[in-house]
């Protein structure tokens, strides 16, 4: 296995954003092939300008950057040939149809037609388009609108898809369907960069996972090692009265509907769920979720630094 | 890409900006034959019939002028609106293939215009071989540096909003300010100068030239071609260097 995307001390500052922090700062990172790989973070962490970078569409400010062992900066032609983006607020021109869209983006790339013609066929029907394939774009909803963007570059025959929060405004059947297809893409062999604010998709499709802050990356790694990086590691619900005060010294506490979420390390999160059993409280365990490693790294951050600050665009 | 690809994304091109539109939207034709008809009108009626031929080889020089600002107004709105200038980029597809693309579907627009005028020149009896060629070459250079300049340009707008704004600035260097419609000798001497600083003040000369409506001297007409096809070239530099395909 070798690296689709390398990074090294990336930087990126946009021009004009006098005094702004940069959109990415000194961001080092190797993406393996043949995965997909999340990044997630809040908005206005960097992840758009990052993908952007890395699929020749925006000039890095220093460091470097190599997709497929070519440089961004100088060879842009090589890289090309071989990625594909669903851009963040792209949509598919509104007086095609559906087929169109899809038939025609490959036909751009050079495909020949009866090549494209299967591969739209296919990937309609993955993701369950077939019955609107006749539909101009202008009629579709949002939803629809953004799955036949992702069902038009799943259909390339790219090497790499990057793909920019491409489930937003999904309904959950067919953000399943998406992963499908995405899991499908990886089967053959294929690398994809995907973001994503869902953080149960990061989790379920990403074999490593980026964490992005403010522009800086703060976490890395498989799931597994997120979750064995983060301080606490284990969630406790608790339905129920009882104290704030008294739970606070076990973890970290937020108030949930009837009751409170605690995170806590491991030995915290036993004697706090047997307290709470004892006094005929209703208990919940497990280990966090990605949202909870979220809420909690990037939580301490903004605790350290006070508020985002507004950068001007 | 292939020589044989690039041929198949450029008429890919033609059928998604072209063709497809026109399927769905008729009125796109009538639209670009709108104009320059209106002003072969007035041209006709107020010159008595007498300056036809200024109307018919103006209006051919204007429909191709409008390819730029139909093409400058469709990439703005397909960069921002769709962000389809980025899913391009991130493709096999170079900049020369899709501007090269687009402008070519812009033409299909200014397909019926152009059988108009062709049919009005060839009627009057304007159609020598020489006149003929002259007006192909003009127009394709015409063509040319609006699409160059056009594209330029829209790589710099925020907003399509920007290019209505910018469209009569547009229309003023390339098409009212030069002699398009008249022989440039009617300009008061200002403005003549100013004229020049337009390509299209040389191609309109040399369609004029070649109907007969202006006497060009064999110096003259070389000059003008010089200078246009040097035009040509550095609206293209410009647009390889300053165009913004990857943003900054
Ligand atoms: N074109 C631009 N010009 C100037 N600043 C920009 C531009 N695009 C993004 N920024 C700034 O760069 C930073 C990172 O933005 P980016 O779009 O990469 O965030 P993101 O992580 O994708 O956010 P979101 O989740 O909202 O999509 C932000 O501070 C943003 O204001
Ligand atoms: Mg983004």
């Amino acid at each position: 296995m070798g690296f689709a995307i390398r990074t090294e001390h990336l930087r990126k500052v946009y021009p004009g954003a006098h005094g702004a922090s940069a959109a990415l700062e000194d961001l080092t990172l190797d993406i393996p092939d043949g995965r997909v790989y999340g990044v997630i973070g809040r908005n206005g962490a960097g992840k758009t300008t990052f993908v952007r970078i890395a699929a020749t569409q925006l000039v890095l400010t220093s460091g470097s950057a190599t997709v497929l062992g070519h440089d961004v900066a100088t060879e842009e032609r090589a890289i090309r040939t071989r990625i594909a983006c669903v851009p963040q607020e792209a949509r598919p021109l509104y007086f095609l149809n559906v087929d169109e869209v899809v038939y025609l983006y490959l036909k751009l790339r050079g495909l020949d037609p009866a090549d494209a013609r299967a591969r739209t066929k296919d990937a309609l029907e993955q993701l369950s388009l077939t019955e609107f394939r006749r539909r101009t774009v202008s009629r579709l909803s949002g939803g629809l609108r953004r799955r036949v963007l992702c069902a038009m570059v799943l259909a390339s025959d790219a090497e790499i898809l990057f793909l920019d929060e491409p489930t937003t405004g999904l309904d959950p059947i067919a953000r399943r369907q998406v992963w499908e297809a995405i899991r499908r893409a990886i089967r053959e062999r294929r690398t994809i960069l995907l973001t994503t604010h869902y953080l149960d998709e990061a989790e379920a499709l990403s074999a490593r996972l980026a964490l992005f802050e403010r522009g800086r990356l703060v976490l890395e790694g498989t799931p597994e090692d997120l979750r064995a990086r983060v301080r606490y590691p284990y969630r406790v619900t608790i339905q129920g009265s009882t104290p704030r005060e008294e739970l606070q010294s076990y973890g970290r506490v937020s108030a949930i509907e009837g009751g409170f979420l605690v995170f806590a390390r491991e030995s915290e999160a036993r004697d706090l769920a047997r307290l709470a059993l004892e006094r005929g409280l209703k208990v919940g365990l497990g280990p966090v979720s990605l949202e909870g490693i979220f809420l909690d790294v990037v939580g301490r951050s903004i605790e350290d630094e006070g508020p985002t600050p507004e950068v001007e665009g | 890409m292939s020589e044989r690809n690039r041929l198949r994304s450029l008429l890919t091109l033609v059928q998604i900006n072209g063709l497809i539109p026109i399927r769905t939207q008729p009125l796109y034709l009538i639209n670009l034959v709108a104009s320059p008809l209106s002003f072969l009108f007035f041209i006709w009626i107020v010159s008595r019939g007498a300056d036809l031929a200024y109307g018919v080889m103006g209006g051919m020089v204007l429909t191709m002028l409008s390819v730029g600002t139909g093409l400058q107004s469709d990439l703005t709105h397909y960069r921002h609106d769709m962000k389809f200038q980025d899913v391009v980029v991130a493709s096999p597809v170079e900049a020369p293939v899709y501007v090269g693309g687009m402008a070519l579907s812009e033409l299909v627009y200014s397909l019926p215009a152009l059988a108009v005028f062709v049919i009005l020149f060839v009627y009057y009896g304007y159609a020598t071989p020489e006149s003929s060629a002259v007006l192909v070459g003009a127009l394709l250079l015409v063509w040319s540096f609006a699409t160059a300049f056009a594209f330029t340009l829209a790589t710099y707008f925020q907003d399509v909003r920007e290019t209505w704004m910018f469209s009569p600035i547009f229309s003023l260097v390339l098409t009212v300010l030069p002699p398009v419609y008249y022989p440039i000798s009617y300009l008061p001497g200002w403005a003549q100068v100013a004229a020049r600083f337009s390509p299209t003040t040389y191609a309109a000369e040399l369609v004029q030239g070649a109907v007969g409506l202006q006497h060009l001297s064999f110096d003259t007409a070389v000059i003008d071609w010089i200078v246009l096809v040097g035009f040509t070239a550095a609206l293209f530099l410009i647009a390889a260097f300053k165009a913004r395909w990857k943003d900054p």
